[in-house]
């Protein structure tokens, strides 16, 4: 496959950024969407053209959350329910110009090329996304029973591998998906839910001092989750956050 | 940027609690609007508009609804700028990501009721209050009042015998332009601002005279330039309320695997059948 690939590059989180164009010739099918990346980077240093292309990825098999790459609009490119290391070329055709940009949202500023700092995500998770455990002998696994359905629900919310994909798909940059991911995740087993409401009051007020938008329910977020995470999430959040209001009275 | 410093969901819960007034509401003004397809000369209009008018519960409603789409105007229009500032680099190729229907453009069609909602108030809330020229109704029995309390005042030599001809002219003049009402029997007259004047002098408040809102609605929908608009508006509606609805539901989180088929259904329907309610009577008046 020949391609015309329309990159961001940006030197630095200061730097002014802008897009460079490059051609790849002879790209095979069956390639991954990093690996050809990688051979464009490869060329680029090889023919020393330029600085490669930064990109974030670790496992690069789907479940770490670290790689995203917003391509031709859409987050993690035109495959349902797969990160962009798991997108592969045969998805594109023999000719094609790929635009490929990085994340936008305030909270999730550039700092190199492709590469943003996602860290607003873990300062919603310090704020809240966690059940105050003391320490102590483990207890037996089925000392709480919990019914199949319920787990179920929560380990679908659990499914959430942090990539931002939904902050990037969203037009209103809300991180809702996320964070209704992480309320639900822990507000339906019982070992969360003593916790639940002062929880989803901390994350929420974290999330918007982060700058995200606000969710307009527009649903793109649940069009681009990797892990199809569902819209069910955010309702299930604003229940909570309404509960907690009314009822809770934790600051 | 916050330029309201309330959590992002509290936010969104005030702007669909106003919303849901909104979609209680306007079945209510459907409903009144379908009266004037009935063919009664406008009795049952009439007399919906007159209860509307007048019934103090009505009024205060009146002022909550006018708060209601003053505040979901203010409101989504501070979200839809702290939204947009929440990405201050925006992409170089436009969003193709699967959204809901309408969600999109929620700003836009709103924009447009908006604009639809400022002329709708000129024809006829400011025809109510006085600001614009609009139609009127008395009854008969306070025309037939007025007009005795003057011959009284003629026979009396207060005035002259010429004034008596033109009294009984303007007698006859305004009871030619009256409509004769099916049930009652009563008779109403149509008539203009300045007419009233004439006719009744400077205590016309006295007459306690109404807006004639059937005849002034039916008078626009003559205009063809009018009704366009005016279809053009529910169909902006109906793509505004196909999200709304959904979207009220979603906020206020009444919203799961169970029903959430029940609750788009719910939408498409009533994005379709209020509009429609709305749209059938202009195409009435012009075809029929
Ligand atoms: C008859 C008039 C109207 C009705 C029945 C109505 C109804 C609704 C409903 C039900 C929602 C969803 C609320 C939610 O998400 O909880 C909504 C959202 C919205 N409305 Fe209206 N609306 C009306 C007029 C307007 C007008 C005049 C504007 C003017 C700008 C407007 C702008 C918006 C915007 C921007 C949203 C999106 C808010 C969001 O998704 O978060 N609407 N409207
Ligand atoms: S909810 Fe989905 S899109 Fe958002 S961070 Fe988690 S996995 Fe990524
Ligand atoms: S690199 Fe780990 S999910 Fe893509």
């Amino acid at each position: 496959m020949d391609l015309t690939l329309k990159i961001w590059r940006q030197e630095n989180a200061k730097a002014k950024g802008h897009f460079e164009t490059y051609k790849l010739t002879d790209i095979s099918p069956e390639c991954s969407f990093l690996e050809m990346l990688d051979i464009l980077n490869e060329q680029l240093i090889n023919d020393n053209i330029a600085h490669p292309v930064c990109f974030d990825n670790d496992c690069r098999e789907g479940i770490c959350g670290m790689c995203g790459l917003y391509i031709n609009g859409r987050p993690h490119g035109p495959d349902e329910g797969v990160t962009t290391c798991q997108l592969h070329m045969r998805r594109f055709h023999d000719g094609d110009t790929i635009t490929i940009e990085p994340w936008r949202a305030k909270p999730f500023p550039v700092i190199k090329d492709l590469v943003v700092d996602r860290s607003a995500f873990d300062k919603i998770i310090q704020a809240g996304g966690y059940t105050s455990a003391t320490t102590g002998g483990v207890p037996d696994a089925n000392a709480i029973p919990i019914p199949k359905h319920k787990a179920d629900e929560a380990m679908d919310s659990a499914s959430c591998i942090g990539c931002g994909a939904c902050v990037a798909a969203c037009k209103n940059a809300s991180a809702m998906l996320f964070v209704s991911g992480k309320v639900s995740q822990l507000a339906l087993l019982p070992q969360g839910k003593t916790e639940a409401a002062i929880r989803v009051k901390r994350m929420v007020k974290k999330m918007d001092e982060l700058g995200f938008g606000s969710c307009t329910n527009t649903f793109a977020c649940e069009a681009e989750c990797p892990k199809q995470l569902k819209r069910t999430n955010i309702a299930r959040m604003n229940r909570e956050f309404i509960c907690a209001k009314v009822c809770s009275e934790e600051k | 940027m916050k330029l309201i410093k309330l959590a992002s969901i509290t936010k969104k819960l005030a702007v669909g609690a106003l919303a849901a007034f909104l979609l209680i509401f306007l079945p209510f003004h459907m409903g009144m609007n379908l009266c004037i397809l009935r063919d009664d000369g406008g009795e049952w209009y009439r007399n919906v508009c007159h209860f509307m008018g007048t019934n103090y519960i009505v009024k205060c409603f009146e002022i909550v609804l006018l708060l209601c789409v003053v505040f979901h105007i203010v409101l989504t229009f501070i979200l839809w700028l702290e939204n947009r500032a929440a990405r201050p680099v925006r992409y170089a190729v436009s969003q193709k990501s699967k959204t809901h229907q309408g969600s999109k453009w929620m700003i836009i069609t709103g924009g447009l009721i908006f604009v639809f909602l400022i002329l709708h108030f000129i024809n006829f809330y400011f025809a109510k209050t006085g600001l614009v020229e609009g139609k009127y109704v008395v009854k008969v029995e306070k025309v037939q009042k007025a007009f005795s309390a003057k011959a009284m005042a003629i026979q009396q030599g207060q005035m002259k015998e010429a004034d008596m001809q033109k009294l009984q002219k303007e007698y006859m003049s305004i009871m030619a332009a009256g409509e004769k009402l099916a049930s009652d029997g009563k008779y109403y007259v149509n008539l203009s601002k300045q007419d009233l004047q004439t006719y009744f002098g400077e205590n016309v408040e006295e007459y306690d005279y109404e807006p004639d809102f059937y005849n002034m609605a039916r008078d626009l929908f003559h205009n063809p330039l009018y009704v366009i608009i005016y279809l053009l508006s529910f169909v902006i509606l109906a793509i505004h309320l196909l999200h709304g609805v959904v979207s009220v539901f979603q906020t206020y989180g009444l919203m799961n695997e169970k029903y959430s088929k029940a609750i788009s259904y719910l939408a498409i329907i009533y994005a379709i059948v209020i509009p429609l309610g709305f749209a059938i009577v202009p195409i009435q008046v012009i075809l029929f």
